[in-house]
């Protein structure tokens, strides 16, 4: 019994000990203002000197907190409990959460900067006059290659995937809008087609993809483009930048047909707690000097015109992703299908995953 | 010592422990890769531990995943075991089992239901996610592994010394100071650090209940892992590899002395009993 005791009190002490490490840590890490901010986002998606440079700046502390998916982030924000100030989740979700008054309408008087931005990505049919979100990052969906495998020039359009050259050679990502929209896209037909005869259309091109497909896979992408593992892949634009980083031989290509346009954007959710600080975050992000920092350490690419001008020039005249206008014009940004044309997309893509290859 | 001969058990033994040790030592050794990939070993450097020194977020979670684990398995000790004593005395045999099904029922449901259903209470009762939400459900979920680690030895204890206990005069509570408690001591340490490692590597409930800023290692790594591990990350878990051998070292030191000891005090036992018996 003693000795029972005696170990309860050395736990009880040695948690005591952690509680004042992690209370030390947290004060060596910012200012000892009590002023925080909450912010939410995608993992290894900022400059951490930003953050810091923020916290200097200001004197608010942030808390910072990541998700993996915009779904995951979701349900965080909708079932409450928790008090994220600023979250920046994807065109689409962004939709879906104005829809359902999980985010707070933004009061355009205590944002400075706005003008920064490239009016083609302000007032998007996602949403108009940017009542609810600022852009952050934006990018495309396209193909990477291994020049070690795949002569150069050889890929400049979707139609160029069925090639039968490329028997399992190709990884798609896994996703129902992306891949049936490679298919309405190689058709000459929009991204947000609502129309049965063109989605019948598409699904019986994308049929003949099927034996080129080597995996249907999600971020592992990144991993196995850089081990070479597959000479082609179907990925986002931020991806690709990343894993050209860590593999020289690879290369993005933006498909001639077109492709989807997307953004990741800042909001304010309805957990808000210290909105005030988080507009200061919003003009901190707009600043051209910041964006362009955060672009330089992400590689995606900056929606904010004044701060493309800060990058250097073998980034920005990059037309894979920093595409020329008339290139622009080929985009199209998601729009929100709807239950029933959401349903049959998944439907198609489920069909097309377990299409047999013999 | 016996010098090992080779036999097909051994080699079995062998082959076995090279298969769950293979990963670990491959993840140690690439935690030192220069390249900062998985991809080829370039050359040897410490820096990803220097970084990881001064990713004060990491440390902080790491700090505490600890406190979180130290302190949910201490309540849930203390909670599973008297509810292990409580179940072990209570009288009819029916109600005896149906308590422990009960307690079954806790232990082999999907951890991601426990999570989802916390989460539901927490959000339902208006309840902060954070520390104490993660730190409750974590003890929630140790209490059925610390009445199960419990009750054997309950049931291997000398009913006789508590009746005998009684009749010298204790009360109830001597009774479990001086004759249950001690009894029990291995249970209740066995639980105690049952509980505290299902604390340290659970994923799936604590997920659900997180936010505000508090994470556990398991779901900050798990997050952090979606982007591609950091070797960073493979140099925390070196480290707490390393702590996790010494702990169980030090575990076998303290149990080796302890044998040692109560070695000593049977032979004296012994010796008395033979002189009692014998008039």
């Amino acid at each position: 019994m003693k000795r029972l005791v005696q170990l309860t009190v050395i736990i009880l002490g040695v948690t005591g000990l952690l509680y004042i490490g992690s209370l030390y840590v947290d004060r060596s890490e910012g200012t000892a203002s009590s002023d925080t901010l909450n912010i939410f986002n995608w993992g290894d998606y900022i400059d951490p000197a930003l953050l810091e440079q923020f916290e200097e700046e200001t004197g608010y502390r942030v808390v910072y907190e990541t998700f993996d998916s915009n779904e995951a982030m979701y349900t965080k924000v909708q079932q409450g409990g928790t008090a994220y100030d600023l979250a920046i989740p994807s065109e689409y979700m962004i939709d879906r959460m104005i829809q359902e008054e999980l985010v707070l309408p933004l009061d355009h008087s205590k944002i400075e900067g706005l003008e920064h931005i490239d009016p083609a990505f302000l007032d998007l049919a996602f949403d108009p006059d940017n009542q609810y979100s600022i852009p952050y990052f934006w990018g495309t969906l396209g193909i990477i290659y291994n020049d070690k495998m795949i002569n150069e020039d050889e890929i400049q359009s979707w139609s160029d995937l069925w090639n039968s050259e490329y028997n399992e050679d190709i990884m798609l990502i896994d996703g129902a809008r992306e891949i049936i929209g490679i298919g309405l896209e190689t058709k000459g037909y929009s991204l947000n087609s609502k129309n049965d005869e063109e989605l019948a259309d598409a699904f019986e091109l994308l049929k003949g993809l099927a034996p080129n497909v080597k995996a249907l896979v999600a971020d592992e992408i990144k991993m196995y483009m850089i081990q070479e593992e597959a000479p082609i892949a179907v990925t986002f634009s931020g991806e690709a930048a990343d894993m050209m980083w860590e593999n020289a031989s690879l290369h993005y290509i933006l498909p001639e047909e077109g492709s989807n346009l997307w953004f990741d954007n800042m909001v304010i959710p309805k957990t808000a707690q210290n909105t005030e600080a988080a507009y200061a975050f919003i003009n901190f992000m707009l600043k051209p000097e910041i964006a362009a920092q955060n672009a330089d350490y992400i590689g995606y690419s900056t929606p904010n015109q004044d701060a493309m001008a800060l990058l250097p020039e073998e980034t920005i005249s990059d037309v894979q992703f920093y595409p020329t206008d008339e290139m622009m014009e080929n985009l199209e940004v998601y729009e929100n299908l709807g239950y029933e044309y959401l349903g049959k997309y998944n439907d198609l893509f489920l069909e097309f995953k377990m299409l047999r290859r013999d | 010592m016996k010098k090992l001969k080779f036999s097909w058990s051994n080699a079995y033994l062998f082959l076995i422990f090279a298969l769950l040790y293979t990963p670990i030592i491959y993840l140690i050794y690439y935690s030192f890769n220069q390249a900062g990939t998985m991809n080829e070993f370039t050359g040897f450097t410490t820096e990803h531990y220097g970084s990881l020194a001064d990713d004060t977020r990491l440390i902080r979670i790491a700090l505490d995943t600890f406190r979180v684990a130290l302190l949910s398995s201490l309540i849930a000790t203390i909670i599973g075991t008297l509810g292990a004593i409580g179940i072990f005395f209570v009288s009819q045999r029916k109600t005896q089992v149906a308590l422990l099904g009960l307690n079954n029922v806790l232990l082999v449901s999907p951890d991601v239901i426990i999570g989802a259903s916390f989460l539901l209470l927490f959000t339902m009762a208006g309840f902060r996610l954070g520390f104490y939400s993660v730190l409750f459900s974590h003890i929630a979920f140790s209490i059925p592994i610390v009445v199960l680690m419990v009750l054997p030895k309950l049931q291997e204890m000398n009913l006789n010394m508590i009746t005998a206990a009684k009749d010298l005069g204790a009360n109830n509570w001597q009774v479990l100071k001086s004759v249950i408690i001690p009894s029990i001591t291995p249970g209740v340490l066995a639980g105690y650090f049952m509980a505290f490692t299902y604390s340290i590597d659970d994923f799936a409930v604590t997920f659900f209940v997180t936010g505000n800023g508090f994470a556990t290692l398991s779901v900050e790594i798990y997050s952090r892992a979606r982007q591609g591990i950091s070797l960073e990350i493979y140099a925390l878990s070196t480290i707490l590899f390393i702590l996790a051998l010494g702990l169980v070292s030090g575990y076998y030191f303290v149990q080796k002395q302890q044998r040692n000891r109560k070695r000593k005090l049977t032979d004296i036992d012994s010796a008395n009993h033979q002189k009692a018996v014998s008039p």
